[in-house]
């Protein structure tokens, strides 16, 4: 390793990498390797331990009694959770239930959240898997609101909205017509109306194509498979549009003068199998005019497709020929580009090549010039495409006009800047784009700065999330724990001060300076319909087969010491926490029947089930909130 | 004894005590005395404060108490204990609430029922230390004073003293001779009733005008805003909780305002002070606090449990505003360049409409005070002040009525008797200083040049002073100066009386300037009534049975007073209740406060005793018993302005046979510790009728036909020349001592005819190097003895100043020290300054002068080292 710091230029190019991606990729690479012999005079990644923070690492710990200065918000990947961290401790905060199910909270148990995941016909979840990739909050006015999180579920093609006050998901839809629903991004305002500056629309980028009508026929014409591009309202969190596009999705970014989404292509050639999707020199950034397919919409230029009832407009090459009229504009991007971002300015997007050494940087008013006609080929936005290293992923900017991009292949951060990249590609010998390198260990996935996707971009850490953690922590068996690298980027030197380890698997985080958030404390009371306000409304009432019991908490007891229900019954327990106090949270669990959930303050939950098993029952609290918390329990008993 | 030792026992002690305690249920037993009454030791932190006190007594009817709730804690009060039950009001108990002194420095624990409608149920005292109480007023008139609230609502404005309908204000009548005990009483009643009151709706809440900000626009560093005021500190150190001195503090906050947008911005940042905003509705407030240093928590995990954040208030006025947990917010950091770094932090939000950031606040930590010798917790509120600097506020900071205090009140209720008691004071002050004029004009047969104004004061200060305002000075307030003097003063206590407070400056300034006697002899009220009984026997003919003690047992009596004086001063060390009893010893009590009529009979027979005894013997109380007479003559060794004598007054005995106090001696000197200014030895001095050496001047000029020149300031004829002075002094006297010192003139060698500088250096080596040459030739053990105790005093002075050592130790070593330094002193430094004290009169010391200058003088050193120890903030009584 420490020869490559020699000169990253020389010998970056590896044997063994080469194999990991394959004997097809060579061509692409060679590129590469041409490309960084040319720039020789690039900086070294910082060698060694001078890269690590060392002595000054007590800087970046919080203290007994400290607080975190940000937030990181995190995607759980297939375990279709959502994670909260601080930074720069690193603490795990919370782990917000999503896709999945999760007994602690009751998420999936809990007739309220089985309503928001989703339920078949019976009342049993839909789906009991997701694979949240990527996380994105509301906006306003080019930055953080702190309304909501998006957050997409790859495997089931959904997408769900955190409320950000009390950091639980409150709605979740389901994309029709789309599988591998992997990037997503708010937009930042409307296009049209200027007094409309926060997020409206959330934009949903389907990776996997299938055929139109997946209906079980035609399934072998790969050539008629089609991935589609979704909006969604985010506040009704309906669908509103979808676009039909040549090639597929991956990632999305959206601009802030809300006027263009984009999302990146990898497999331009519609390719079934890898190597087929790495066929074509040049795959492509994909531009979407808003305002243009709202318009078509709402002229009724659509088609709905399979059942949906989703406007679906036509967003391909073919019908968008004319730069004028386009609802699309295929930018032309270096193979098998992976990850999208737009910089803090607004001014351009960041695409790397991922099997391309380069990042390619697509400037957003000469897109704009040529949906206006005025901008002949679009490639022609391309204003840089700097070499960075091998297996550039994600770009995340800092505010000072430096970009800093994962290279998944050379285990690097590297930091670049944007305007020595521009002259560079302009032809300016003299301007080196490159300006900092750093090992990061290892194999960095998506890389991210604090603020960075917002105006406020401030420069001040790079999280690097990293899919490979191998020998850096005490080893937990086969499952290895993943890396989550915290790195200084205030300085000219990137500076590695922490390293986390995270659950599997975060895809994308944010990173928010936790001014910016603002949870309540405890829930409202008057939130929830069926509340049961006062200890003395706690009673069972029956109609025919099916009981409902309401209940409350109150430290260190529930509103009723026992209750009885007949054997076959539907009973529904509503159970309202009427302690006040921040904090203290009861659980609610009934052995035998598989019912476990809490409630939070001031909060009410409900769960039904089927009383087929006879007998006492012991209900308990779950959640330590009293000195006599093994003492807060009630008998349900069952009679046969 | 080894620590671990202690604290079995001090656990054994506590069982035996908590079985006993909880063996009698209620604890509190009613109608036994309350002075210095045990409570129980978990009164300050049960819940259930009614199990252990009897609440039903203070209201009527109830029958049932919840625990503690609110801040300042009360209890409700129900009629019974069903699910129906009806609240009929409050109980709260007054040191929950306020720590305000009475006249003992310490408070009347008193507990008060109060209705629904805020009007109070009953009230009772469950222990005072007030000694007034003890025994020259019986504990009966608190209950009787106490009484007076029932009925009266705690809306009114009620004041000790008249009503005044028109003010709006309700009069409870005083308890004659304890005023400061009932304003005190007063105070508490009210406070602790409003503070209720507040709490429970009876009092409509305050509401302020909300804060206009003036903002600037501008960024503050940290030491900027605590510059400007905008951030304070409030710090409390381990002695003020009782724990063992430290240089850590117990805990240091910081704390400030952060609804002033230039001040939030500063601390907060732009954004923390948006995200801050945005979470407060109209009209609510927060603040920040975070602790820089100290062991101890301001948020506890109290409100972990209950929510309830209990050691920290925000006081605005008589309104005091606590935290829930919802009513904080996380602190995530101060943006202010140069802010300490913390351990702890947290924003709180008043949302009272009753508070405003306009006006100024008080932050409050709540602790606990640990007693370090019995282990009782007691409460403690630590506050720091703070209003928004005026440069924040649009139009300035607005003004605020504070409340007078309750002192103040009555010196202005009381202002015309103040004005012309003061007039009084200054006009005896005045005569007295122009006593020669009238001495001048008197003769020995004719004294009522000097007289009429004596017997006038004397009227005045029996009828009017005595009686009247009842401000007879008394040896319990030379205890409590002492005491004040060494552990610590509080002007508001001195100052509730404002008449007894006037007139010891009056005692002060006089006795410094002339000595006691102006004060004892002139407007004493029990000296005077003492004397006046004595003159108007002799005027009614009872002449012939008066008589006075032989000059030998007079001279021995008369330190009985002084006896008597260390007695009490001795025992107040121990105990004040104590030496207050003792203090009976004085009739004034019992003539003047109370009345002989509403005493129990043997206090009327001893001042009947006193005052039969006064006809056939002039003040015999005064002479021999007086413990204030004796505590003022000891620095009356020091005064500046003498009476006068001259030479001849050594062998002539004409003014000793008329002196009243048997003040001069057989040389002709004075006893200024005695000598009551009755001003006839003055008269003789300048009476050529009546003062033998100047009859006899006066005979031999009449007969030789010689001019009648005036008298001279030293005394005698002003000389004709060719003759001198010397011819006017009788031959037998001219070689006997001079009568115009106390003792005969000394000057000590180092004096003569030195610097300034070096003057200075040798006074206070005089005043604090009581060893000599002579002293350690003559006395060597004894000087031995003093060096080894002087040590062992500045070691004990260095352990109290380190905190290992309690006040009361350090007094004991203080006083043993003194007791050697007299001897050490007498054996070889035996002389003592006579007048001013800046000046070089020195004489042979007596050993009652030795006395007095040393017990003066260390009294003084004593004082000083502690004020300077509590300055340096080493020491904390």
């Amino acid at each position: 390793m420490s020869d490559k710091k020699e000169n990253p230029g020389q010998d970056s190019v590896n044997v063994s990498r080469r194999h990991f991606i394959g004997t097809t990729a060579v061509a692409g690479l060679a590129v590469g390797v041409a490309a960084c012999n040319d720039k020789s005079a690039a900086p070294a990644a910082s060698a060694g331990s001078s890269a690590h923070a060392g002595a000054d690492v007590g800087k970046y710990e919080v203290a007994p009694g400290q607080l975190d200065e940000y937030y990181s918000f995190s995607s759980g990947g297939h375990s279709g959770e959502m994670r909260i961290y601080g930074l720069p401790s690193g603490r795990l905060f919370k782990r917000i239930p999503v896709f999945n199910m999760d007994c602690l909270v009751g998420w999936g148990i809990t007739n309220e959240s089985k309503k928001i995941i989703g339920t078949k016909a019976d009342g049993s979840l839909k789906y009991h898997t997701g694979d949240t990739h990527h996380v994105h909050p509301s906006y306003k006015d080019g930055t953080y609101d702190g309304r909501y999180i998006f957050v997409n579920d790859k495997i089931h093609g959904r997408l769900a909205r955190i409320r950000m006050d009390t950091m639980e998901t409150d709605k979740i839809t389901e994309l029709p017509l789309v599988q591998g629903f992997h990037g997503v991004f708010p937009d930042k305002r409307d296009p049209v109306d200027q007094a409309i500056n926060y997020t409206t629309r959330v934009f949903c980028g389907a990776e996997f194509s299938i055929p139109l009508d997946n209906n079980g026929k035609n399934m072998n014409d790969t050539k008629d498979y089609r991935s589609i591009f979704s909006c969604v309202d985010a506040e009704t969190m309906a669908v509103r549009w979808q676009v039909l596009i040549d090639g597929n999705c991956d990632l999305v970014a959206t601009s802030y003068d809300g006027k263009l989404a984009c999302t990146n292509q990898y497999n331009t050639e519609n390719g079934a199998h890898y190597e087929d999707m790495m066929t074509v020199e040049q795959d492509a950034c994909l531009f979407f005019n808003v305002a243009r397919i709202e318009e078509a919409v709402k002229a009724g230029k659509f088609k709905t497709y399979g059942g949906s009832k989703v406007p679906v407009v036509d967003g391909t090459k073919a019908s968008n020929a004319d730069p004028k009229t386009a609802l699309t504009c295929y930018v032309p991007i270096p193979k098998n580009p992976h990850g999208v971002n737009a910089s803090p300015d607004g001014k351009y997007y960041a695409c790397s090549g991922k099997l391309s050494p380069t990042a390619s940087l697509i400037e957003h008013a000469l897109v704009l010039k040529w949906f206006d006609g005025e901008l002949k080929n679009p490639r022609d936005a391309v204003v840089a495409e700097p070499e960075i290293g091998l297996g550039p992923l994600h770009t995340g900017f800092d505010g000072r006009g430096n970009a800093y991009t994962t290279l998944f292949l050379d285990s690097q951060i590297v930091k670049w800047n944007v305007e020595a990249a521009i002259k560079s590609y302009k032809g300016d010998k003299s301007a080196k784009p490159v300006v900092d390198r750093i090992d990061v260990q290892y194999q960095p996935g998506h890389g991210f700065t604090s603020m960075g996707e917002t105006k406020d971009a401030d420069g001040k850490y790079f999280l690097s999330d990293n899919k490979f953690s191998k020998d850096r922590f005490l080893p937990v068996g086969p499952l290895h724990p993943e890396t989550a690298q915290l790195i200084d980027i205030s300085g000219d030197k990137m500076k590695l001060v922490a390293d986390h380890a995270v659950y599997s698997e975060p895809h994308d985080s944010i990173i928010i300076p936790r001014s910016l958030v603002r949870t309540r404390q405890v829930y409202d009371i008057n939130d929830f319909p069926n509340a049961v306000k006062d200890a003395k409304d706690c009673r069972v009432e029956r109609k025919g087969k099916k009981v409902t019991v309401y209940l409350t908490s109150q430290a260190p007891t529930f509103g009723l010491r026992e209750w009885t229900v007949k054997r076959g019954d539907e009973v529904t327990i509503i159970l309202t926490n009427l302690d006040k106090v921040e904090d203290l949270t009861h659980g609610f669990a009934i052995p035998k029947y598989d019912i476990q959930f809490i409630v939070n303050p001031q909060e009410t939950k409900s769960v039904t089930f089927i009383a087929d098993k006879p007998g006492v029952y012991w209900c308990y609290c779950t959640n330590f909130c009293h000195a006599l918390h093994l003492e807060m329990r009630s008998r349900m008993l069952v009679e046969a | 004894m080894p620590s671990s030792i202690r604290c079995v026992l001090s656990t054994l002690w506590a069982t035996i005590v908590f079985t006993l305690a909880s063996a009698a249920s209620p604890i509190y037993a009613a109608g036994s005395g309350t002075y210095e009454a045990e409570l129980p030791p978990q009164l300050a932190t049960t819940p259930d404060m009614c199990s252990l006190l009897p609440c039903a007594e203070v209201f009527p009817g109830a029958g049932h108490f919840s625990q503690r709730k609110g801040q300042p804690p009360y209890v409700e009060a129900y009629d019974n204990d069903t699910p129906q039950k009806k609240l009929l009001g409050y109980v709260m108990l007054s040191t929950d609430i306020t720590d305000t002194p009475a006249y003992s420095g310490k408070p009347v624990v008193t507990l008060i029922g109060m209705d629904t409608r805020g009007r109070f149920t009953g009230l009772k005292v469950l222990k005072h230390s007030e000694p007034i109480l003890l025994l020259g007023i019986p504990e009966s008139a608190l209950i009787n004073f106490n009484k007076q609230y029932v009925g009266k609502s705690v809306t009114d404005t009620i004041e000790v003293g008249p009503s005044r309908p028109d003010e709006n204000v309700v009069g409870v009548d005083a308890i004659s001779g304890a005023t400061v005990t009932v304003i005190s009483q007063n105070q508490v009643i009210t406070t602790s009733g409003a503070a209720v009151a507040r709490q429970t709706g009876i009092i409509a809440p305050t509401v302020r005008e909300p804060a206009r900000f003036a903002v600037a626009g501008k960024t503050y560093d940290w030491s900027q805003l605590v510059g400007m005021g905008a951030v304070q500190r409030l710090i409390v150190k381990p002695e003020q909780v009782g724990l063992p001195h430290s240089s850590e503090p117990f805990i240091e906050l910081w704390f400030g305002d952060l609804n002033q947008p230039d001040v939030g911005r500063s601390l907060l940042g732009v954004n923390g002070f948006e995200t801050l905003r945005s979470r407060l509705k109209e009209g609510e407030n927060a603040i920040f606090v975070i602790k820089t240093a100290g062991v101890e928590s301001f948020k506890g995990s109290g409100f972990v449990r209950g929510g309830i954040f209990d050691r920290v208030q925000v006081k605005q006025g008589a309104d005091s505003f606590t935290f829930r947990d919802l009513d904080s917010y996380n602190l995530y950091g101060l943006e202010a360049a140069g802010a300490p770094r913390y351990m702890e932090s947290a924003i709180f939000v008043i949302r009272s409409k009753a508070f405003s950031a306009a006006y100024p606040w008080r932050f409050a930590f709540l602790g606990n005070r640990v007693d370090e010798a019995t282990g009782h917790r007691s409460f403690a509120v630590f506050e720091s002040k703070y209003w928004l600097p005026a440069s924040m506020l649009e139009g300035g900071r607005p003004k605020v009525d504070e409340p007078d205090a309750p002192w103040v009140r009555v010196w202005k209720s009381q202002a015309l008797k103040i004005v012309l008691f003061s007039l009084l004071l200054v006009a005896v002050a005045v005569v007295y200083a122009f006593r020669e004029r009238l001495t001048r004009m008197a003769t020995h047969k004719n004294k009522w040049p000097v007289n009429i104004f004596k017997y006038s004061f004397w009227g005045i200060s029996i009828g009017l002073v005595g009686f009247g305002l009842m401000a007879q000075p008394s040896i319990t307030q030379v205890l409590t100066w002492f005491h004040s003097l060494l552990f610590q003063w509080t002007w508001s206590l001195f100052l509730s009386d404002p008449f007894v407070f006037l007139f010891w400056i009056f005692i002060i300034v006089t006795t410094f300037l002339f000595g006691r006697g102006l004060f004892c002899g002139w407007m004493c009220p029990f000296g005077s009534l003492s004397e006046a009984i004595y003159k108007v026997a002799r005027m009614v003919g009872l002449k012939r049975f008066q008589t006075a003690l032989p000059q030998k047992w007079h001279d021995r009596l008369k330190w009985l007073k002084y006896i008597i004086f260390f007695g009490l001063l001795t025992v107040s060390m121990f105990s004040m209740g104590l030496a207050e009893k003792l203090a009976e010893v004085e009739p004034f009590k019992t003539t003047f406060l109370v009345g002989i009529s509403n005493r129990a009979w043997p206090y009327g027979l001893f001042v009947a005793f006193l005052l039969g005894l006064s006809i056939f013997i002039e003040r015999p109380f005064c002479k021999y018993l007086c413990p204030l007479g004796a505590s003022l003559a000891i620095p009356s060794t020091f005064r500046w302005y003498g009476l006068k004598r001259k030479q001849d007054c050594n062998a002539c005995h004409a003014c000793a046979v008329g002196c009243g106090a048997q003040a001069i001696d057989e040389d002709g000197r004075i006893d200024h510790r005695e000598c009551l200014h009755c001003l006839d030895c003055m008269i003789l001095y300048s009476d050529t009728g009546g003062c033998p050496p100047l009859a006899r001047e006066r005979k031999r000029r009449e007969k030789d036909g010689l001019e009648m020149t005036p008298i001279g300031d030293n005394g005698y004829f002003i000389p004709l020349y060719p003759a001198t002075v010397a011819d006017q002094i009788m031959p037998k006297a001219v070689k006997g001592p001079d009568p115009r010192m106390p003792t005969d003139q000394t000057l000590p060698a180092h004096k003569h005819d030195v610097g300034f500088v070096e003057w200075v250096l040798l006074e206070l080596r005089d005043h604090l190097w009581p060893w000599s040459k002579d002293g350690w030739r003559s006395q060597r053990p004894l000087q031995i003895a003093g060096i080894s105790l002087a040590l062992a005093v500045t070691i004990a002075w260095l352990m109290t100043a380190m905190g290992s050592l309690s006040s009361g130790a350090i007094i004991g070593w203080w006083f043993g020290w003194s007791v050697y330094e007299v001897l050490i002193r007498l054996s070889g430094r035996r002389y003592v300054k006579d007048g001013p004290w800046w000046r070089d009169h020195y004489r042979v010391a007596g050993v009652m002068d030795m006395l007095s200058y040393v017990a003066f003088k260390n009294l003084l050193i004593g004082a000083a080292l502690f004020l300077v120890l509590k300055a340096l903030g080493l020491f904390i009584p």
